[in-house]
């Protein structure tokens, strides 16, 4: 768990799972949708700079022909059909190329095309998350339940994050198809981590359900993302991603001190 | 917590899982790796496109095959425990977010099953699952309460 951290953080090509200072784009993505969505914002990134520069060359221009040393007499120019039908066909134009790759992100987030392989409940208190994992039991009595608090900072160790990390992670299998439901306990929070393009509320009295399939093995870093009272800032959310063979053994091994308390 | 757990892990483990059953399980849960690897793989490429309606089909027939395969085993074995990677299906009757409705429909299913069939009917087996994977442990909790005390707000 430590090892994986510190050697993504020494190597030099280390993926982006955590908010970095200064950030200024996205984090990396881990999951189909998060990528979707960096490739949309590409998409229209292209078209915004191409509008920039075509309505800053317009202010430029303007400003330097309508000068009044460089021309004292403007043209009074009132009408001119052909520049306004291509002005009102050019930004549909444009619209219609952004929303297209846009909604077909949408609705294919919201396609779930694969059974999930696993449910994962993630559940928010103020000020900490629980995380059930009942696929398993065969009573009413939780299979695997434990609460997630924040490290503080008095007992982070070194090469760990400051407000980010947990005592227990969300362990789960990568390259498996997952259903998140999201709720509270108590107050609205969400349950958000942007490398999986994630960001669920949780509202107390419904169950949200989120579908993910994380992609690359990693330890992924969110933070609470609805304010629910005092210590909201210090509710961070750890996911991590294993192999799938090794997730029955690492979740089996949190199961037997569980059944053997219960 | 998670301190505590790697150390008392071994002797647990030595008392609670006896070796025989261990091995026939990993085989089978090998297996269901192996078959949900591909699907999985072929299921990433063509889910931020419009998904191919073979792709649908493909999936649901390793999806009851393993389905088949762990119903048998939860029979066999006695260690519900071991990791078997199936859950409640998604069901087409909730196919928005909020899954609120479908957790309270597959306990009330559960429990009419039961009141149909009797506690031990292996059919209502797959209700029980259904709702413990969906609905939070709280949940369950308050709604047996409810019931034994005959203020259950549903049709049961």
């Amino acid at each position: 768990m430590k090892t994986i951290v510190l050697k993504w953080l020494f190597l030099t090509i280390s993926p982006c799972d955590a908010a970095e200072p200064w950030q200024l784009g996205s984090q990396d993505a881990a999951t189909p949708i998060m990528q979707g969505i960096i490739d949309l914002h590409h998409d229209i990134f292209f078209f915004l700079i191409l509008i920039l520069v075509f309505v800053l060359w317009i202010l430029v221009r303007a400003l330097w022909h309508f000068h009044y040393k460089e021309n004292a007499i403007p043209q009074r120019i009132v009408h001119g059909t052909t520049i306004e039908i291509l002005r009102t066909i050019f930004p549909s134009l444009i619209s219609m190329f952004i929303a297209i790759p846009s909604f077909a992100l949408l609705y294919s987030m919201d396609e779930v095309v694969v059974d999930p392989a696993i449910t994962i409940k993630a559940i928010g208190h103020q000020w900490y998350r629980t995380y059930e994992y009942s696929d398993y039991n065969s009573s009413d009595e939780q299979s695997l339940t434990f609460d997630s608090y924040m490290i503080p900072e008095e007992d982070l160790e070194l090469g760990q994050s400051r407000l980010l990390e947990v005592d227990n992670r969300v362990v789960v299998p990568a390259k498996t198809h997952l259903r998140i439901i999201v709720t509270s306990a108590d107050v609205p929070h969400s349950w958000a981590v942007p490398s999986s393009g994630v960001k669920c509320d949780a509202v107390p009295g419904r169950l949200n359900q989120i579908s993910i399939l994380v992609q690359r093995e990693g330890v992924y870093y969110g933070q609470c993302s609805e304010i629910c009272g005092t210590n909201h800032a210090f509710t961070p959310i750890v996911v991590e991603a294993v192999p799938r063979k090794d997730y029955g053994s690492r979740v089996s091994n949190q199961l037997i001190p569980q059944t053997g308390e219960a | 917590m998670a301190e505590s757990v790697s150390a008392q892990t071994p002797s647990l483990s030595e008392q609670y899982h006896l070796e025989k059953e261990v091995k026939p399980v990993e085989v089978q849960a090998e297996e269901v790796e192996a078959k949900e690897d591909s699907p999985p793989e072929e299921a990433v490429e063509d889910k931020s496109e419009s998904p191919a309606s073979t792709e649908v089909t493909s999936e649901e027939a390793p999806a009851a095959a393993t389905e088949e395969e762990n119903t048998t085993e939860d029979v066999a074995e006695e260690t519900p425990d071991e990791i078997k990677l199936e859950t409640a299906p998604a069901d087409f009757r909730f196919p928005t977010t909020n899954q609120t409705r479908h957790c309270f429909t597959r306990y009330i299913e559960y429990h009419r099953c039961v009141a149909a069939k009797g506690d031990d009917a292996p059919e209502c087996d797959k209700f029980s699952k259904f709702y413990r994977s969906l609905c939070p442990g709280e949940w369950v909790d308050r709604w047996n309460e409810q019931r034994e005390n005959g203020t259950f707000p549903g049709p049961l």
